[in-house]
């Protein structure tokens, strides 16, 4: 168990040390950051009963994509993973991580990809992948906590308690067990807060009831509670027979030897790789998945980022890369149409690298846009003058935000599920910023 | 009028009369008069739509229809002749102008209050002590109208055990209620004993000063991760083997409704001793509970209240203060009451070296302050912590707060829909008692209601998972406090950290908000591995043999099922319920049964696994 430390801000309180907190989030184990801060899987009674018929058929409730929120925990370097490698600045400003221009992927006249990114490179080709540069929160907050809390909740100045995907979800009628999830941990982030239910798993064949070992075992449980439910309240009884027929589609689903189309491969020993995986086939099982929460951690590289060819953001990068690849390959044309996927961080780092080769928290940082109806791209709000990365156009040393995290999310919302402009403001309270066409209709 | 015949008797027989400016909620009624009764035929506007301004108490009359009415007049109280022939006052005055009679809200706000403090009067003991209940009944197919011990600890505490039962059976309902509200005199020497491993060098037990705790954690002494931990771990040793069931109950009550979300930064030399400052006034007057827990440095960090300052003052705990702690939402502050809380509440602070609560008089906001019926001068710097003092008693006292609060304890203790004459009762004796708890739950175990709702409850995910260990007997090892920390790692899985919602809201306490897919699959889990020992496992338990058969094996699998189902729930499961099990088996009733047989070897983990994941367990 990682010793953790104490410092004291000025004020005198107490923080965590926030980079041993990073790093417990980075795990699936159920000793997670998120579980610590008591983030719990609040939630009301269970949709409709779903029966194993009802289980396949279509979700009327939701005509949208499946939206998929990849969180990347601990403050991601998006100036690593997409470096501005024409700027002439950023040579200078990190004389030994940055991204050498001739090492790079050209994205555009100013970008390009790391080259651990490279299973990418065919998905960008195709059209399916977009980024958004220069991205976070309205207000720098360096902080994990509060910055992810901000973010999650996006409802600043409000006493909202909500997470923003729970609004989301909360806009359209209730749908089926499966609608909301999280995958890879059973701990529920911030941004699913609220009233609708969701599920938390760690894989397909996890959710499941211990000690369980074969369909045999399974039905022989279900009928057993299912039998025992009998005279039981009706909320007690539909819960019971709903997760029942949920716990049925699971194993339905587990033991259908599940094999990825059009030769995509998943990396078995990489836990993204398996979320993904699993997500790919809950959404070709076609069982009312509406929106699904990934966390990927441990991205908070105060020390030692490595170098192009070696170390630690490589390592990440090139397992991130091949995962989302192997997911896009996997969906085929057909799923990445009416599927997106977004990443987000609570902060991206800053500009100058520090005395050990790392980089410190900072505010603007990069999102990735995956999905079959993206427009491909480096979007980015460019400063009225000069180079991205002067220091007049940068804010404290680091990346100035040039666009609302919320103006990405919104335009996914709008273009993807059908959201309209009073949808956006119920979902995001006081964002007024116009959408990006970082998606298409 | 003579005082002597003010007796309670008196004012039950004449019904409790309010005067036309009796103080609002008072618990006294003002004596009736001894003017002549005159009794005259007049007209009644009976009032239809009408407005009320809760600040200027005038009610404006927006309809009525004219009627005309025998009245009785005593003084300038108004009765008519209810449906029983019993005079009973009207929320009405003469009005001159009208020359008839005119609705006056205000009175009849007062008149409810007052017939809440008569209710209470009426109640079996008012709650001056406990009174057994004459009848029990079961709202449920799954639990036995007659086993009161069983209901008692399943609400009271945190669900029955041997020694649980062998106490409330030895000391009789009303003794053992009475020795609960009395924590003190409970031996709890095991239970103590556990703490005080927990507490082992370098930590420090909950009522250490919070400047000490502070010192240790910046020395490095304490982790701030393990000292949050230890809150809960203290919990959830307490709700396992604490002799104090219901002290802990309330602890649980208690931190909920004032939540102040665990693990959150700033609190880490400050929430022990929170919890340490809930226990200590569990059961006695609210007002100096929320006094307390409004001048805690845990609470001042969570609601912002130590960063508040007389020209920025910070609304969150004035806000909760109204919304969440007393009054409610319902009740119409408006946003004007939340602004004069906040500037009333600017001042009490944190020193922020020692971490100790500190009134900072150049933070407090000076002038005037009304919120709903209080005010106050608030006219210097140095008398703020008086008007917090004032203004919390004031609150403490409100029968809003007295309704919210009976409200939440009979939810938290009868059933999520509990009646509006019990909760109207319950708030009756908290007004009577000077906001006092203990008679209140006094009440509340001695009502029909509380009787005759068993099974009525649904087990959150701590109290399932809590209730099961307390049924499997397990005992803690010598060498470590894993299983507990464990336990209520589990609960946190299912949703259920006991005080980590993260909102000061608290965990709701109905069974709507416990319904999704992935709590009912938590909590069924959670269960299976405790059972079977796969985790925790760090316990001293015994043998599920031993639990289940005991001394004598059955000879055929149906009286099996019928003996570990009254060893472990008290009775004997219904026969359909009784079929599924066998089915679960395999076998028929009839089947014999041996030592070696599968549903007392290697299956008996299962089947008794469902017997915890079924209604008999996940209701309570």
């Amino acid at each position: 168990m990682t010793e953790t430390t104490t410092q004291q801000t000025s004020t005198g309180r107490h923080v965590l040390d926030c980079c041993a907190e990073a790093e417990r989030a980075s795990s699936f184990s159920r000793r997670s950051l998120l579980k610590a801060l008591g983030v719990g899987t609040v939630a009301i009674a269970a949709g409709p009963m779903v029966g194993m018929r009802a289980a396949f058929a279509a979700d009327p409730g939701w005509s949208g994509d499946t939206v998929v929120v990849l969180s990347l925990r601990g403050g991601f370097d998006g100036l690593s993973a997409v470096a501005p490698v024409a700027d002439p600045n950023l040579v200078s400003w990190r004389p030994t991580i940055a991204l050498p221009a001739n090492a790079a992927i050209q994205l555009d006249s100013l970008f390009g990809m790391h080259p651990a990114l490279v299973a990418l490179q065919p998905i960008w080709n195709a059209g399916n992948l977009a980024f958004v540069h220069a991205a976070g929160l309205p207000e720098p907050n360096r902080s994990h906590f509060e910055a992810m809390d901000v973010m999650e909740k996006a409802a600043p100045g409000s006493s909202i308690r909500t997470g923003w995907l729970d609004r989301t979800l909360g806009l359209h009628s209730a749908g089926s067990a499966f609608s909301a999830i999280q995958m890879g941990s059973t701990s529920i982030p911030e941004a699913l807060v609220g009233p609708v239910p969701v599920l938390g798993m760690e894989s397909i064949s996890s959710f499941s009831l211990d000690g369980t070992n074969s369909t045999a075992d399974r039905n022989k449980w279900a009928a057993a509670l299912n039998a025992m439910h009998a005279n039981a309240p009706a909320g007690l009884q539909d819960s019971a027979s709903g997760t029942l027929a949920a716990l049925n589609t699971a194993n339905t689903l587990a033991t259908a030897n599940y094999t990825p189309a059009n030769g995509a491969s998943y990396d078995n020993n990489s836990d993204i790789a398996r979320a993904l995986k699993n997500t790919a086939q809950l959404i070709k099982a076609n069982i009312g998945l509406r929106v699904l929460t990934i966390d990927l951690g441990n991205w908070d590289m105060h020390a030692g980022l490595g170098h192009v060819d070696y170390g630690w953001m490589y390592n990440n990068l090139t397992e991130l890369g091949g995962a989302l690849a192997a997911f896009a390959t996997d969906l085929g044309s057909t799923y990445l149409a009416s599927t997106t996927l977004v990443t987000m961080s609570e902060f991206g780092r800053r500009v100058q690298e520090n005395e050990s080769n790392g980089v410190d928290h900072g505010w603007g940082n990069v999102m990735f846009v995956l999905g079959g109806n993206v427009t491909k791209g480096v979007h980015v709000k460019m400063p009225a003058s000069g180079n991205l990365l002067d220091d007049a156009n940068m804010t404290d040393g680091d990346l100035t935000a040039t666009t609302d995290y919320r103006a990405v999310l919104a335009d996914v919302l709008v273009n993807r599920t059908g959201a309209s402009g009073a949808d956006v403001t119920a979902v995001f309270p006081g964002f007024t910023g116009s959408t990006l066409g970082v998606t298409h209709t | 009028m003579d005082k002597a015949v003010l007796s309670r008797r008196s004012l039950l027989a004449g019904g409790a009369t309010v005067a036309g400016v009796a103080a609002l909620g008072a618990g006294a009624a003002a004596p009736a008069e001894a003017a002549t009764a005159s009794i005259k035929k007049v007209v009644m506007y009976r009032v239809g739509r009408f407005t009320y301004s809760s600040r200027t108490h005038v009610t404006t009359v927006k309809s009525y229809t004219k009627v005309t009415v025998t009245a009785r007049f005593v003084g300038s109280n108004v009765y008519l002749m209810n449906s029983r022939k019993k005079w009973t006052q009207i929320p009405y005055t003469w009005s001159k102008t009208k020359k008839g009679l005119w609705y006056n809200h205000y009175l009849k706000l007062k008149l409810d209050a007052a017939a809440a403090v008569a209710a209470a009067q009426n109640s079996p003991t008012g709650g001056y002590k406990v009174v057994a209940p004459a009848t029990f009944a079961s709202v449920s197919t799954y639990h036995s109208s007659s086993d009161w011990a069983r209901h008692l600890l399943r609400r009271a505490a945190y669900g029955p055990n041997a020694a649980g039962l062998a106490d409330v059976k030895r000391l009789g309902y009303a003794a053992w209620i009475e020795q609960q509200l009395n924590p003190g005199t409970i031996n709890d020497s095991v239970c103590d004993a556990l703490l005080k491993r927990l507490y082992a060098t370098p930590m420090v037990d909950q009522s250490t000063a919070i400047w000490r705790v502070n010192h240790l954690i910046d020395n490095g002494d304490i982790n701030s991760w393990e000292q949050y931990q230890s809150v809960l771990t203290d919990l959830t040793i307490r709700a396992l083997w604490s002799k104090r069931q219901l002290l802990t109950v309330m602890e649980d009550f208690w931190g909920n409704h004032f939540n102040v979300t665990i693990f959150k930064d700033g609190t880490a030399e400050s929430r022990a001793n929170y919890s340490y400052t809930i226990r200590t006034r569990a059961f006695g007057k609210f007002s100096d509970l929320l006094l307390a827990i409004t001048k805690h440095p845990a609470m001042l960090t969570y609601l912002n209240n130590r960063d508040s300052t007389a020209t920025h003052p910070n609304e969150n705990q004035g806000r909760e203060l109204l919304e969440l702690h007393t009054v409610g939402v319902d009740t119409p502050y408006g946003e004007d009451g939340v602004v004069n809380a906040a500037r009333i509440l600017t001042g009490i602070g944190v020193d922020s070296d020692s971490g100790e609560f500190a009134y900072q008089p150049w933070n407090h906001w000076v002038g005037a302050v009304k919120v709903l019926g209080f005010t106050h001068s608030n006219s210097t710097d140095t008398g703020g912590e008086a008007v917090v003092t004032a203004l919390t008693t004031y609150l403490a006292h409100h029968p809003a707060t007295a309704k919210r609060i009976a409200h939440k304890l009979a939810v938290r203790f009868v059933s999520d829909t509990p009646s509006d004459a019990l909760v109207t009762m319950l708030a009756g004796v908290y007004l009577k008692h000077d906001t006092a708890i203990a008679p209140v739950l006094r009440a509340l175990f001695s009502s029909t209601e509380f009787a005759h709702s068993i099974g009525a409850k649904v087990a959150r995910p701590y109290e399932h998972i809590v209730s099961t260990a307390r049924l499997m007997e397990v005992q803690p090892v010598l060498q470590n406090l894993d299983a507990p920390q464990q336990l209520w790692y589990q609960a946190d899985n299912a949703g259920h950290n006991p005080f980590g919602q993260p909102f000061p809201t608290g965990w709701a306490d109905t069974s709507d908000e416990w319904e999704s897919t992935a709590c009912t699959l938590a909590r069924w889990n959670n269960a299976i591995d405790l059972v079977s020992n796969w985790w925790p496992s760090d316990w001293n338990r015994p043998a599920l043999y031993d639990l289940a058969v005991g001394p004598a094996l059955p000879s055929t699998h149906g009286a099996l099922i019928d003996l570990a189902a009254t060893r472990l729930l008290g009775q004997p499961l219904a026969d359909a319920d009784k079929t599924a099990v066998l089915t679960f088996l395999g076998v028929t009733a009839s089947k014999a049964l041996t030592q070696n047989s599968a549903a007392v070897t290697y299956n008996l983990n299962d089947w008794l696994s469902v017997l915890m994941d079924s209604p008999y367990q996940m209701m309570r």
